[in-house]
């Protein structure tokens, strides 16, 4: 019930603030092609490029590890496993055509996972990873748990050598980098081959344009997958009650305020269209609000908008790991004030940015069930 | 039945209690109601509130809801849970219950009591989706379902486990328990003038003869049986508004749910205001107000019937449009449950269901016969189709339901 009543206020907040620009709309001469060549090319496959090399290390390591556990070679897998789930957080925006057919969000880092049915799949030996319910128990937050669910390096590598169930645990291990290497792979492979071609060439504006449904698949995962689900719902800002159980990387303990810097980090680059070298940028979402020169308040939109990420990426580096903050705090008031930066940039978004450009968000607050 | 914008005002006029004339021979008095705030009546000082029967049914059903998803189970504990047989719930005061959810099902006085063979019809309709989801889905939890084929879909991040056609059968049971069970016994039965008249029930009431041992009179606990069928297992029974929908898996839940749809907010204090008002007039022994009110809610519990049908079958297009499936199908399970609950509505100018069980039949049989695989077959030309009848026979736009 508070969530839905959150829901609604913030819908009802959202609907009434139209965009207060006082300029009189320009007629919209943006080149939309030069954007989506510049969303593609330079970002989105080089990204899918990278991550599926950090899975490919990833699973080097872990064949290093499952063949020989020791301290050395799992800090080695742990430490492939980290650079593999930031480089994530660079593409988990991208949810449109191969990756939205596949799921590849909810496939590859559903969290929390259920121990429980890890611990089934194990013994039960070449489960079925593609089975819509082992989502909690495969991707990126599974060898989380598989890494760091004993508290001592010792009793990790004890699971995967001299426990009874290790060479089937080393075999899970591998069952789930398998999976997650052939959904990149395929999302990779299709945006190579055809669908490139395909979203650059559906530059129109309409709501079917790629435009149109990428903007609406960018602000749906700031608002939904890191504003709510990397801050909000451990922090209890829905359901009332914090639950740090619900953080990314739950089990290492450490890694979920650097995984939201990531992500926040990653959707500022691409506000600014900058490339995957993070040297040289292009055309983007800042040049198309600077193109039609959108002033809300009299300020330039496109830099308040960039000021706001400066701000919430400040407030949020300044806070002790999340996990800390939520569980040493009655109150976490100062990742509480941290998340209300990270908020505002959500109507900047939702409402002047899309209402500059033309855009109608086409995904609402489902009432569940 | 026009649907406001404006709730505070409609929750204004209620709120003020106001008078009438009494219709008997020497009808020259003003009859002051009290309505009071809460759902609270009193006699010397004790409550003369009570429904704990509906209560009861409402925790059984609540538990065998969170059962048809337990694949470790057989149909056998299902039914059981359904007729109270063997013991079958958690809690010995349950199972201790001489109550079941069954006994009333189809069951009210004014729909059923002469029509034993479609109540009868009604059971093993509801007992045999119960089986099936024990039967035709169980055994296939791991198996990834396709047209034709039963097994587990993906909604988003939850996981949908259909029949070959594409149907939960949990979804078709729970929301068609909505309609066989609670709405059925409180507007067809509770809130009946069959049932709060039946036998001496007015001049009992006239002359305050307590029924038995108890602090009400018999019309005065028939009209909170009613009551009791929405707010029974709400935190707050007496105030049960401030936490409207999060009582129950069933009507409670759907007020809440189109209580919170803005095109018709204000329905959940209708309601709660016409229960207050009319049992206030049986305190008053006026039973012109208190039909005016059981009509009120009548016309209210139906829209939302109603509502739910068509918002589930709108909400499916998208999801068929885009292929997910799990989403769709879920939507379109929900629907179907909905639709059934039509046949238990009143329209309380005629006194008839808004769709009688024939008319019910036909729009099931239109949902599932596009093709041979039932949902993996269905149209959105079809879902539109079934949404305009639907929408057709009520006050409320496919629009304003359907978002």
């Amino acid at each position: 019930m508070k969530k839905i009543a959150f829901l609604l206020i913030g819908f009802i907040l959202l609907n009434s603030c139209e965009s207060d620009s006082t300029d009189t709309p320009q007629s919209d001469t943006f080149d939309r092609t030069e954007l989506l060549i510049n969303w593609a090319d330079n970002i989105i496959i080089p990204y899918y490029q990278n991550v599926d090399v950090a899975l490919s290390q990833l699973r080097t390591e872990a064949e290093d590890f499952t063949a020989d556990p020791s301290i050395n070679s799992l800090n080695n897998v742990r430490e492939s496993w980290k650079a593999a789930y930031l480089i994530w957080q660079r593409t988990a925006m991208f949810e449109i055509g191969p990756a939205e057919n596949n799921d590849l969000r909810l496939n590859l880092n559903t969290y929390p996972v259920n121990a429980t049915t890890i611990e089934a799949n194990i013994n039960n030996q070449n489960v079925n990873l593609t089975l819509p319910s082992n989502r909690t128990a495969k991707g990126f937050g599974t060898i989380d748990y598989l890494l760091y669910n004993e508290t001592t390096e010792d009793d990790i590598i004890a699971q995967f050598s001299t426990e009874d169930g290790s060479a089937l645990r080393s075999a899970y291990l591998m069952q789930v980098i398998d999976d997650m290497q052939t959904l990149i792979n395929l999302v990779k492979e299709q945006w190579q081959n055809s669908y490139r071609d395909e979203f650059v060439g559906n530059s129109g504006s309409s709501a079917t344009a790629s435009v149109d449904r990428f903007v609406n698949d960018y602000i749906f995962y700031y608002e939904k997958f890191l504003r709510a689900g990397k801050m909000g719902i451990p922090l209890g800002v829905f359901s009332g009650n914090k639950e740090p159980q619900t953080l990314e990387a739950f089990y290492e303990g450490t890694l979920a305020k650097e995984l939201f810097l990531e992500g926040l980090d990653a959707t500022r680059d691409f506000f600014n269209g900058e490339h995957v070298n993070e040297t040289t940028s292009g055309e983007s979402l800042y040049s198309y609000l600077q193109e039609l020169n959108e002033l809300k308040d009299g300020a330039n939109l496109g830099d308040l908008i960039n000021d706001q990420f400066d701000l919430a990426f400040t407030k949020v580096q300044e806070l002790d790991t999340f996990k800390a903050e939520i569980e040493d705090n009655d109150v976490p008031n100062d990742m509480l004030g941290a998340y209300e930066e990270v908020q505002r940039l959500v109507p900047l978004f939702k409402v002047d940015m899309v209402s500059a450009m033309s855009i109608n968000i086409d995904f609402v607050d489902a009432d569940g069930d | 039945m026009k649907f406001t914008k404006h709730p505070i005002f409609i929750a204004t006029i209620m709120a003020v209690s106001f008078t009438a004339c009494t219709d008997d021979d020497d009808a020259t008095t003003d009859v002051q109601l009290e309505v009071p705030t809460n759902y609270n009546f009193t006699r010397n000082g004790e409550s003369t509130v009570n429904f704990s029967g509906q209560t009861t049914r409402i925790l059984m059903a609540d538990e065998l809801n969170d059962r048809l998803l337990d694949f470790s189970i057989d149909d056998e504990l299902l039914l059981n849970q359904f007729s109270n047989e063997n013991d079958p719930f958690s809690s010995s005061d349950l199972n201790d219950s001489d109550k079941s959810i069954k006994s009333k099902v189809a069951a009210s006085a004014d729909y059923f009591s002469t029509n034993l063979t479609l109540s009868a019809t009604i059971k093993n309709t509801l007992e045999s989706w119960l089986s099936k989801q024990a039967n035709e889905i169980f055994p296939f939890q791991d198996n990834s379902a396709q047209a034709g084929e039963a097994g587990q879909l993906a909604d988003g991040d939850n996981v949908r486990y259909v029949n070959a056609q594409g149907l939960e059968f949990n979804q078709l049971f729970t929301k068609s328990l909505i309609g066989a069970l609670m709405v059925d016994q409180t507007l067809n039965n509770y809130l009946s003038p069959a049932v709060l008249d039946e036998g001496q029930n007015r001049e009992e009431n006239d002359s305050d003869i307590l029924a038995e041992g108890k602090t009400y009179t018999t019309m005065e606990h028939k009209w909170d049986e009613a009551y009791g069928y929405l707010y029974g297992t709400s935190e707050n029974p007496a105030n049960p508004n401030d936490k409207i929908g999060e009582a129950d898996d069933y009507l409670n839940k759907y007020i809440g749910r189109v209580e919170n749809d803005e095109d018709f907010s204000g329905i959940a204090e209708r309601i709660f205001n016409a229960f207050k008002t009319g049992r206030a007039a049986i305190v008053a022994k006026d039973y012109d107000i208190r039909d005016e009110q059981a009509n009120i809610i009548q016309q209210e519990i139906s829209n939302i019937i109603g509502i739910r049908a068509v918002y589930y079958l709108e909400q499916a297009k998208s999801g068929i449009a885009t292929e997910n499936w799990g989403t769709a199908f879920h939507d379109l399970s929900e629907a179907y449950g909905f639709i059934y609950s039509l046949q238990f509505t009143k329209n309380p100018a005629t006194n008839q269901p808004y769709f009688n069980a024939a008319e019910v039949d036909d729009l099931l049989t239109d949902l599932m016969d596009d093709g041979e695989d039932g949902l993996w077959d269905v149209s959105v030309e079809t879902l539109s189709t079934i949404s305009e009848i639907i929408a057709a026979e009520f006050d409320f736009t496919i629009e304003q339901a359907g978002s």
